[in-house]
């Protein structure tokens, strides 16, 4: 009894072990996290009916064929596929890590995954290590969990050639200044094309002095300079490197090598020149190597300490940041997340000059994404964090809801898709310029603030914003209630018994979809005084109360209306006459309905109803039609909708449903896939 | 969003049913008993119209640019300089009918064999590859009107590099060829043309698809009644 107990004791606290979420080795300064929820994956899809799957067989035989073994389930990979997998970030001015924290359930089958004759790795206690051919990513594994690390150095903060002397690294410039009258004068231009350690950064202008200094003082160390590198073309690389200590401080970019090259070939007949300038090049290719290779071992050095830290140390893990705690959801499939835009482009302000510096994120908080699958359907949702005070305005500007008498308007039935949204047209113009002067103010450094503060002023007295969020309201829908066919006229020719020729008018059906737009206004006074000057410019034409648009150009009629503080635009007359005569057959459901009225913003796209409505004709033929209509039947609504902002969150939802018949939106996706590779 | 971006969202959904557009291609040629003769060249999208109209409001579509309605025009009138400078053509007109989408050049001849290679001038002139070489040439002597058609090879590859929906712009165009005479003709040796009632036109019909496949050759000889 006692052992069982101890095994049972034993097997829980190897479980606790195990059930220990790789996630509390994330740094809690990590820039990005995402993460792939392998339970809740393989809920929806067993182990054995993904190693069954299209997806999965290709994925075994592609790596037993690249690794010469026979794998039978994903599995055999030794990676525990119930737990989370992740990725992280994390950014300084110096060095930037991709990692990967994978949990591994058995580590020998891992090991044999990665292990052949070329490749070993390293242990001691139970981690293990191995690092990837060319030093640039390490792999760290014990029984429990796998870490894999790549790092790669800044080039800006090594530009800096103060903090790179720290780490005995110079920065290595090719320099030249080849310009027209200097390839003129051929002999004395190599003189100039020499190398170059800045203690400035990046100085890009060649004036012309200089060169002339460079003429007068160069002459002789060039010819030197021909003897020992002709003297000693393998050892004596260094030489003239150093030399170039002294020379004048001109830059070149990125690009200059390629200059050179050019050169060379131009000046093919100037042989000496030509020597002088490939050794010159050759040493300072070698000079670049070896600092290359300085900042490799460096990166090395840094991404060991990093991996061992990681391992052995103990560290304030990511789980204690409140905005990545609260952007998780246990039903996700997979995560992402990133920390605070604006604290990272303030960190790493060197990598975007001014502009980083200049605050462009300023309000923004962290990012984050999900991604849903389930019986129904396929979500994404995505959120983003403001600043209090932008949060603030953008709730001023969302409070309101959609005109209710809109949803009279829509036949779900018939209803290809619509769009709607809905703001404060007041609060909208109020805050507009505060959000512009927030965003921008700091772009343009403080230097416009008076002008802008000027032109939020002339603007809110320009505008009286009561009065035009009475004539626009702030709320708008457009909806596409399905398609009629119309009868058109065309001109053709007949030709009698003698083949002459005979222009003939003849008609046709067109599909075309019925829009209708609508926007709610309080005071019309504005839009009836427009509608006037239409009528009396013969640009408008009434029947009924419903206006008609007089455009030669437009392919389609469109008419317009003004009915209980509504503004109706459409193309059916029918339409147009039934609303006027409140015979509207409303149909609208459920899903239809919560998304207008509980959202600001919404989108749907209903491919279904699509399905066989448009002549095959129209379509391009009846085989065109065909694989139309069936990739319309098999998609379910689309829609999108933005959630209200919670605290300081907005955060908006797309979704995507799918087609009965399926188990799941995974297995969906993988049929899908499956399809698409036939 | 602004009227201008309401509208183009309009046409975009007015648009989805594709770009299948039936236009016709119409070559008349009227041939007299002495060689000289007039042309009559008519493209008419008129069936299309609605799509046409509504591609002409944007500024491009499936990645190509919409040529304006002067640009167009001033397209015509190019076309129109060039053959007024051609050897042995006169009499060049030109008709363009933005209502209806039909346009039209028509020319007088000395000799059938003056339009030879201007169809092929005129596209290169416009920087199009010409898609097939055509000669036509009348015998006065043996009272013989021939018309040689060869479909470049690289025509239809170049066709089939074209995307799907980009094809489907050519289902439903068609082309008609006509040739008029003043002595009845005895014989066609083209099985798809047709001899008129008089004897005295010959009309060949045939799909644009099917001329780009080279399914349908529109060569032709028609000797006339001596």
């Amino acid at each position: 009894m006692k052992k069982i107990l101890i095994a049972i004791s034993l097997f829980l606290s190897l479980n606790f072990a195990q059930a220990q979420d790789l996630v509390k080795k994330i740094p809690s300064n990590a820039f990005t996290v995402a993460t792939i929820k392998g339970d809740n994956v393989f809920k929806l899809m067993f182990v054995k009916d993904f190693n069954e799957s299209f997806v999965g067989k290709k994925l075994l035989t592609e790596t037993s064929k690249s690794l010469d073994k026979n794998f039978t389930s994903i599995e055999d990979f030794g990676i525990n596929l119930e737990k989370n997998m992740y990725y992280f970030n994390q950014l300084s001015d110096s060095i930037t890590y991709n990692c990967f924290l994978i949990p591994i359930k058995d580590a020998k089958k891992f090991e044999s995954l990665i292990e052949n004759k070329e490749k070993k790795f390293t242990q001691q206690g139970d981690i293990r290590t191995m690092v990837l051919p060319d030093s640039t990513s390490i792999i760290k594994w014990n029984n429990n969990m796998l870490y894999f690390v790549t790092g790669s150095i800044k080039g800006s903060f090594f530009a800096d050639s103060v903090k790179s002397a720290r780490y005995g690294i110079k920065d290595i410039r090719f320099q030249n200044n080849y310009d027209d009258v200097a390839i003129a004068d051929s002999s004395v231009v190599v003189t100039d094309s020499t190398y170059t350690t800045t203690a400035e950064p990046m100085v890009e202008v060649v004036e012309a002095p200089i060169i002339e200094k460079a003429k007068v003082q160069k002459k002789s160390t060039t010819k030197k300079k021909v003897k020992k590198a002709v003297g000693t073309k393998k050892t004596g690389k260094k030489k003239p490197a150093k030399k170039s200590k002294k020379a004048a401080k001109i830059d070149s970019d990125f690009e200059e090598p390629r200059e050179q090259e050019f050169a060379i070939d131009t000046a093919a007949a100037m042989t000496p020149v030509n020597g002088l300038v490939d050794e010159q090049y050759d040493a300072y290719q070698q000079e670049r190597a070896e600092q290359d290779a300085k900042k490799k071992r460096l990166a090395f050095t840094w991404m060991t300490a990093q991996a061992d830290q990681i391992f052995n140390g103990t560290y304030e893990s990511i789980e204690t940041n409140k905005s990545y705690s609260a952007s998780l959801d246990n039903k996700a499939i997979a995560e992402l997340w990133v920390s605070s835009l604006q604290d990272v482009y303030n960190s790493i302000a060197p990598e975007f000059g001014t502009y980083g510096k200049a605050g462009l994120m300023k309000g923004y908080g962290s990012l984050n994404a999900k991604l849903f699958m389930d019986n129904k359907s396929f979500r994404i949702s995505t959120g983003l964090e403001l600043a209090q005070e932008q949060a603030d305005a953008y709730k001023k500007i969302m409070n309101r809801k959609l005109n209710k008498k809109f949803l009279n308007y829509v036949n779900s039935e018939k209803a290809l898709g619509f769009m709607s949204y809905s703001i404060d047209t007041k609060a909208y113009l109020e805050e507009f310029p505060k959000l512009m002067k927030q965003t921008y103010g700091s772009f343009l450094g403080g230097k416009m603030e008076e002008e802008i503060d000027l032109g939020t002023e002339l603007f809110g007295l320009l505008l009286d914003e009561e009065a035009v969020s009475k004539v626009i309201k702030g709320d708008a829908l457009f909806v596409i209630n399905g398609l009629k066919t119309k009868e058109v006229t065309y001109t053709t020719y007949e030709y009698d018994d003698d083949y002459n020729q005979k222009e003939v008018t003849k008609t046709k059906n067109e599909t075309l979809p019925d829009f209708l737009f609508m926007f709610s206004s309080e005071d019309t006074r504005l839009i009836n005084k427009l509608i006037k000057y239409g009528i009396h410019k013969n640009m408008v034409t009434v029947e009924n109360n419903i206006y008609k648009i007089q455009e030669k150009k437009s392919p389609i009629d469109i008419y317009f209306m003004i009915k209980d503080g509504i503004v109706f635009f459409g193309n059916s007359l029918s339409e147009m006459q039934s609303i006027s005569n409140n015979q509207y057959n409303k149909k609208i459901n459920k899903l239809h309905k919560d998304l207008l009225r509980k959202n600001n913003f919404s989108f749907l796209f209903n491919a279904k109803n699509l399905v066989g409505k448009v002549p095959d004709s129209e379509i391009g033929g009846e085989e065109t039609a065909k694989k139309f209509n069936s990739t319309l039947e098999k998609m379910g609504n689309v829609y999108m909708k933005s959630n209200p902002i919670k605290g300081r969150l907005v955060s908006a939802d797309i979704s995507a449903e799918i087609p009965n018949g399926h188990e799941n939106a995974l297995k969906y996706l993988f049929s899908l896939i499956e399809n698409a590779a036939k | 969003m602004n009227l201008k971006q309401f509208y183009k969202l309009l046409l975009f959904i007015i648009l989805i049913p594709i770009l299948s557009s039936c236009f016709e291609v119409i070559e008349e040629i009227s041939i007299k008993n002495n060689g000289t003769g007039d042309v009559i060249l008519t493209i008419n999208l008129s069936q299309s119209k609605t799509k046409v109209a509504s591609v002409m409001l944007l500024d491009s579509v499936q990645g190509y640019k919409v040529p304006s309605k002067q640009k167009i025009q001033q397209e015509l009138n190019e076309a129109v300089a060039y053959l007024r400078k051609s050897e042995g053509i006169s009499n060049v007109k030109s008709t363009s009918d933005f209502n209806n989408y039909i346009a039209t050049i028509s020319f007088s001849f000395k000799d059938v064999s003056n339009i030879n290679n201007i169809t092929k001038n005129i596209l290169a002139q416009q920087k199009i590859k010409a898609t097939n070489t055509s000669s036509y040439t009348y015998n006065k002597a043996t009272k013989t009107f021939s018309r040689k058609y060869q479909a470049i090879g690289t025509a239809k590859t170049e066709f089939n590099k074209l995307k799907a929906k980009d094809k489907a712009v050519f289902n439903g165009a068609t082309y008609t060829s006509i040739y008029r005479f003043e002595s009845p003709v005895t014989s066609s040796n083209n099985p798809v043309s047709n001899m008129s009632k008089s004897k005295k036109a010959v009309m060949l019909k045939s799909s644009i698809m099917d001329l780009i496949n080279g399914k349908i050759n529109v060569s032709n000889t028609i000797q006339l009644s001596k």
